[in-house]
């Protein structure tokens, strides 16, 4: 398990253009959000938190896609298999997705928070609801890309499994965001974070447990 | 033989009961107190609903099945459910669109019922496409599987999360503040489309077995039989 | 009979048009496939 997290994490450090690459693309996401939804300050400060976990999201399409592309390009996760269990690999390759995630919404804060004039209220209620949300988004997104990435519309498969399973988690961190940010008169942050728990508890498990099914047949 | 017979009667058991249900809840029942005859819609709408569960519930309990026993049999159920699942599904907020115009004065509303089924026609959706991107047969049925099981599991939390969201939902009638002639044809569209949905399930899963059969049948035997 | 949404047929019409054409259609398609894959075997 150490070594297979060793080699994922090897790979996205050699992989460093990419990474580049899709913390521009969010970038670009912002940016055209912000052209959507015009020129108005005060409801783009009220839209940022939104804004931040759409070009997460947008731009974990991207990244995920790429967390299979070594494996298959030559059909090494045949041999793969034979050394770990499926469920290893997955996790391996979640583990890394979910700090990639997580470092580009880190980096995406203080852009946002610039753009927007949003203050970052509560910093650590932030840095956890970043934390919680991309772990949400991670686990879904790792296994969908396994299979998605193997059938013949990769770019087109990924999203429309993943987009709708992952609604509840973005619902919820959005929410969680928005109460970092403008404050939480009523304290509902608690309560959105445990459904962001709730929600990764179940899909990181479910995801492991049916790993087995997407990853040896075929 | 035999079974094509039964499917047939199904099939026509239920649209002769459609038939008669619809035209109670058209002609017979009396308008709302409130809102008028917009208000015969349910008695499509709720067995559409019905049905919907019901078939959605016939997937993940088939994509549980096929990873247990690994049976051509249950992937065969399991596409045909998936298919008559999204249809329902897209008829019904087709139909809950229509009524909601004139009653609520607008199509959509973010209620967490509307928006969780609106959840469950893209990702069952996304899987039936899934399927149609793969041609291993086996792949295909154990990927779709997999995915069926995480779309399922995510139905409750879609709708606890939109309901906490948007704390804004009406209240659903309960048969008791029904009236008799309103309850009669309901229950009769009802086993309509109850039978109707197994005629349909039974045809579609043979289709799926016979396209399998075919996809894995080796071209020489095709030719020499 | 004050409140009571008055009219409103037209709605009620498209949703059981929709409805059971679109069920007609899928019944109809079924029976095509079904008939071509007996033709073809």
């Amino acid at each position: 398990m150490m070594a297979l997290l060793h080699k994922e994490m090897l790979l996205t450090w050699r992989g460093r253009a990419r990474v580049i690459g899709a913390l521009t693309f969010a970038a670009a996401t912002l940016l055209m959000f912000s052209f959507s939804a015009g020129a108005d300050g005060r409801l783009l400060q009220r839209l940022a938190p939104g804004f931040l976990w759409l070009a997460i999201l947008l731009a974990s399409t991207l990244t995920l896609q790429a967390s299979f592309d070594a494996e298959t390009e030559d059909g090494a996760l045949d041999g793969l298999i034979l050394h770990s269990s499926p469920a290893a690999i997955f996790y391996a390759k979640a583990l890394t997705n979910w700090l990639f995630l997580a470092a580009l919404g880190l980096v995406l804060l203080p852009l946002i928070a610039a753009l927007f004039d949003a203050s970052l209220g509560r910093l650590d209620r932030l840095f956890a609801v970043l934390i919680a949300g991309t772990a949400g988004l991670a686990a879904p997104g790792t296994l969908y890309a396994a299979l998605a990435g193997r059938s013949r519309a990769a770019g087109l498969l990924l999203p429309l499994l993943y987009f709708p399973l992952v609604v509840p988690a973005l619902i919820a961190a959005v929410k969680a965001s928005e109460l970092g940010f403008f404050g939480d008169p009523m304290d509902q942050w608690s309560g959105w974070i445990k459904l962001l728990l709730a929600f990764c508890l179940i899909f990181w498990s479910l995801c492991g447990a049916l790993s087995s099914a997407i990853l040896e047949d075929g | 033989m035999s079974r094509e017979r039964l499917a047939l009667g199904f099939g026509l058991l239920g649209i002769a009961l459609l038939g008669w249900g619809s035209y109670l809840g058209l002609f017979v029942a009396p308008p709302d107190r409130y809102m008028g005859d917009v208000q015969r819609i349910m008695y499509v709408h709720v067995p559409t609903a019905w049905l919907a569960l019901v078939v959605f519930t016939l997937a993940f309990i088939y994509a549980v099945l096929f990873l247990v026993h690994r049976s051509w049999r249950w992937d065969a159920l399991h596409e045909a459910s998936l298919e008559i699942g999204v249809l329902f599904t897209g008829l019904l907020c087709i139909q809950g669109a229509l009524w909601g115009k004139p009653t609520w004065g607008v199509y959509w509303a973010w209620d967490p019922r509307l928006t969780t089924v609106a959840v469950m026609l893209l990702s069952f959706t996304g899987i039936l496409s899934l399927r149609h991107f793969l041609d291993d047969p086996l792949r295909r049925a154990s990927w779709s599987a997999a995915t069926t099981i995480l779309a399922s599991a995510n139905v409750p939390v879609v709708y606890y999360s939109v309901r906490w969201w948007n704390s804004l939902h009406q209240l659903q009638s309960t048969p008791k503040t029904v009236n008799s002639s309103m309850v009669e044809p309901l229950r009769i569209n009802a086993f309509g489309l109850l039978f109707l949905t197994i005629a349909l399930i039974m045809a579609r899963s043979w289709i799926a077995e016979s396209r399998r059969r075919k996809a894995m049948a080796p071209p020489l035997a095709k030719e020499s039989s | 009979m004050s409140g009571m949404i008055q009219g409103g047929w037209e709605f009620v019409w498209a949703a059981y048009g929709i409805t059971f054409t679109t069920l007609s259609l899928y019944c109809f398609s079924l029976w095509m496939r079904l008939r071509a894959d007996k033709n073809e075997p």
